[in-house]
């Protein structure tokens, strides 16, 4: 597996077919949203950032002075010197300055050695798991779930992208999706015969249906909303120049949270966000390729930290980081890594307690060559539904009982 | 006339077994029924006379990559787009213009299945190496064609095989080998990933030139155990021991059924897995094309950007090849998100609702706009126009109109080329009903 995205992961899942039919929006409908009916400052506001391919938890949160560590990983083992204290022992992947910056302010959670009993080395059936919030095999998504608990609104969850994730996935209704990049709508007279093809007709099956949706929906503008679009996103005014500088330019992650970034600010009446990144699955030639992509993800999301405190909505915003599995403790022959258990999951904002939660899996006590799970992974997803969300975790992970005290 | 139950069969024959009819043929078809339609898609020729007629693709081994600031790199990096451009095109014009479809959609499906991306392998003699191997066994037998894949230069590079040794082992073939290409997941265990591992040690990848050489001193030479069986392996008897087990047949079947019949609604008669008992994929295919299923109506599926680009232009007789500029076929694809040789991951493309984004209604018409351009429109311009519209429906295969579709095209009737815009955008087209 090279890269995984999350288009990708729907065909092997057959997340495609699951749960109710995504609503895609157009951008200029929660342009729209977000003036007539604004989310209320101080109403919570999650960012689910989902990295797909499985990252190595321990080449992020490094044991850099553990020998076992050293001598499992001779080519891809980090030194002292290349990277961040954390306290612990423990320091973070050099890449990651932003998230150590925001670490310092206390307002960084990491909990370490998160995973399920029994994990599951399979790409797609371990980021089922951890979409789903349920182990076996659930239709929705646990955030999916969440929208059906809410009153009906298709602008509670939007996930950035052409592709509903399985996390957004409900069983009669679902998170909506937004496609990135401006869209080009035809006009004149090729606008109106194409617009009469986006009329819903009684005899279409549902694919038929869902593409004369895909039409109409393209169609669905209100031009006067348009300068919030079109404006840049907003400034990020307390970062040292440098971040932005060094990256070789835009990632699609920096893209997805910059959108995520201006509607949060326009006001738009969306709880949850759901954004992404691929390219996590290093089974060869580990270090670089994955330095570069935790910079990406630690610069996006400094970035997007520092655009909320410009707009008023950094005491609301969490972001939540995780990844389908961590990878093995020993290196492989190709300076990579394969499918492991556990990984660290990180939760960031103002509303976070920093620090570290769960116990760090023991080098010295491998179960079958692989780390320990030491918190399961939906303690994080229950509190998070409870603080953030304002809803009673029983109803979306089925009396699920333990919980992770992150947030003050 | 055929009834509607009739169309509706041919339509998907042709379309999901085929890449769409050419002008005339889905009314022969009609004519003919659906059994005589059958017997001609179910049944593909080893060669076909016209999309061999395009000869071989200009790629060739262009050896190691000269360092970056030499002065070979530049003649190096045109000749090497030239290749990946010319291997493009060469199949893309195999799917438009093969005459027996059925070898082009099946090497399509195979490339899904096994599916390899450019992107890692990055030269294209590998590449085209491993597209004959698909073709030539696409309606062969799994044994030979997973033989073959396993010592494929192209996939064991891509899944990094050429670096697992027997102190090392890299789990990335030998995982997606069990899980994507023969058992499907959760048919085998962790245990088996980590055994299965050590049969495949030793395959070194020269892959510039495609060639795959076996170190019997860097292969795993004791014995392992695999799903419950004990013994050594290579890749070619790991291989045959995994095609050969009864979740195979259901594996090979539920993907075929996935892309063929419907990825909504799951494969629901076991029986059909007996076709594949020898492990003859063309018996399978036969089984599965002439399955009630396939008339269900609520078995439609959504075109790929492939299938509706390829149908798009057998339809308006566009040679991708010869188009005026054929990057933008490159491009739109792209946008679309479906390229060949690039499928996103292992698991290869996505199905169904996934096409269905408001950004790709909008490139289809982009798209769309530049094929009726310099498309042959003859099948509908030269009729009066009353005649234009149901014409339509039989020149491009589609089951009926809606009244939506009827009503958006009795305002173009004049104009062939808007009429037929509309027609590839309609979701009577875009969605294989």
């Amino acid at each position: 597996m090279d890269t995984i995205t999350r288009r990708q992961f729907l065909k092997a899942t057959g997340a495609g077919a699951l749960g109710a039919a995504a609503m895609s929006l157009s951008i200029e409908e929660i342009a729209n949203a977000a003036i007539t009916r604004p989310l209320p400052l101080g109403t919570p506001i999650l960012v689910v950032v989902t990295l797909y391919g499985g990252n190595d938890g321990l080449n992020t949160v490094v044991p850099v002075n553990d020998s076992i560590y050293q001598s499992l990983r001779p080519g891809i083992a980090y030194k002292p010197e290349d990277v961040l204290p954390l306290g612990e022992n423990l320091y973070l992947n050099g890449s990651m300055s932003g998230v150590h910056s925001l670490w310092n302010k206390n307002q960084v959670a990491i909990v370490r050695g998160v995973g399920y009993p029994n994990s599951d080395r399979s790409h797609f059936s371990s980021m089922a798991i951890w979409q789903s919030g349920i182990l076996g095999a659930a239709k929705t998504g646990w955030l999916g779930r969440w929208v059906e608990s809410q009153p009906e609104d298709p602008l509670l969850a939007i996930s950035l992208g052409s592709v509903l994730p399985p996390l957004l996935a409900g069983n009669k209704r679902s998170g909506s999706v937004l496609p990135l990049g401006g869209l080009k709508v035809p006009n004149g007279s090729l606008a109106s015969d194409c617009m009469k093809l986006g009329i819903e007709s009684r005899n279409d099956n549902l694919l038929q249906s869902m593409a004369a949706r895909s039409m109409r929906n393209l169609f669905a503008v209100s031009s006067d909303i348009t300068p919030i679009l079109k404006a840049p996103a907003p400034a990020a005014p307390d970062l040292p120049t440098a971040i932005g500088g060094n990256a070789g330019g835009d990632t699609n992650l920096s893209q997805q949270l910059d959108i995520v970034a201006k509607l949060v600010t326009a006001g738009a009446p969306t709880r949850v966000w759901s954004v992404s990144l691929s390219g996590f699955d290093t089974h060869a030639d580990e270090k670089g390729a994955q330095s570069i992509l935790l910079g990406v993800v630690s610069q996006g999301i400094s970035k997007f930290m520092s655009q909320m405190r410009a707009s008023n909505r950094s005491k609301d915003v969490v972001v939540l980081v995780y990844s389908e599995f961590g990878r093995r403790v020993r290196g492989n022959a190709s300076d990579g890594t394969d499918h492991g258990t556990s990984g660290p999951v990180f939760l960031l904002g103002e509303k976070v307690k920093g620090g570290f939660y769960g116990e760090q899996p023991s080098l010295t006590n491998l179960k079958n060559d692989d780390l320990a799970v030491t918190t399961d992974f939906r303690d994080i997803y229950a509190s998070v539904l409870e603080k953030v969300l304002s809803t009673p975790a029983e109803k979306i992970l089925g009396n699920w009982k333990g919980r992770t005290p992150l947030f003050n | 006339m055929a009834t509607i139950a009739e169309r509706r069969r041919i339509a998907r024959l042709v379309h999901r077994f085929g890449f769409g009819p050419r002008p005339g043929e889905f009314s022969t078809l009609l004519a003919g029924g659906f059994d005589q339609a059958a017997e001609k898609y179910l049944n593909a020729p080893l060669r076909d006379a016209f999309a061999d007629s395009q000869g071989e693709p200009a790629v060739s081994d262009q050896g190691r990559r000269p360092a970056p600031n030499s002065a070979q790199i530049v003649a190096y990096a045109t000749e090497k787009r030239a290749q990946l451009t010319s291997l493009s095109f060469w199949w893309l014009d195999r799917m438009v213009l093969s005459e027996h479809s059925l070898r082009e959609r099946m090497t399509w499906f195979w490339h899904g299945h096994w599916a390899t991306s450019y992107q890692k392998v990055d030269d294209a003699l590998p590449m085209y190496l491993q597209n004959q191997t698909l073709r030539r066994n696409a309606l062969g037998n799994f044994t030979q064609m997973s033989r073959e894949m396993v010592n494929d230069a192209a996939l064991i590079f891509w899944l990094d095989g050429q670096t697992n040794t027997v102190k090392a082992p890299n789990e990335n073939l030998s995982r997606e080998l069990m899980e994507l290409f023969t058992l499907g997941v959760n048919r085998y265990s962790e245990d088996d990933v980590k055994e299965t591992a050590k049969a495949l040690t030793g395959y070194k990848v020269d892959k510039s030139s495609g060639k795959v050489t076996f170190y019997p001193k860097q292969h795993f030479t004791g014995s392992i155990r695999v799903l419950g069986t004990q013994g050594a392996f290579d890749a070619n008897s790991l291989s045959d021991f995994l095609v050969a087990r009864s979740d195979c047949a259901l594996f090979i079947t539920e993907r075929l059924w996935y892309r063929f019949i419907s990825s909504m609604n799951p494969l629901s008669d076991l029986s059909l897995t007996s076709s594949f008992a020898s492990r003859d994929i063309s018996a399978l295919v036969k089984a599965i094309g002439r399955h009630p299923a396939l008339g269900d109506p609520d078995n439609s599926m959504v075109k790929s950007p492939i299938d509706w680009l390829i149908s798009s232009a057998r339809a308006l007789s566009i040679t991708p090849s010869q188009f005026s500029n054929p990057n933008l076929i490159r491009n739109y694809l792209d946008l679309l998100g479906q390229r060949p040789f690039f499928p996103p991951n292992v698991g290869g493309w996505p199905a169904d609702q996934a096409w269905l984004s408001t950004s790709s209604a909008q490139y289809r018409i982009q798209f769309a706009t530049l094929l009726v351009k310099e498309g042959d429109l003859t099948p509908i311009s030269s009729l009066a126009q009353n005649k234009r519209i149901d014409a339509l429906a039989d020149w491009l295969g589609i089951v009926e109109w809606s009244s939506r579709t009827r009503m958006a095209l009795n305002g173009a009737t004049r104009d062939p080329a808007r009429l037929t815009l509309l027609a590839l955008c309609s979701p009577e087209y875009v969605v294989s009903a």
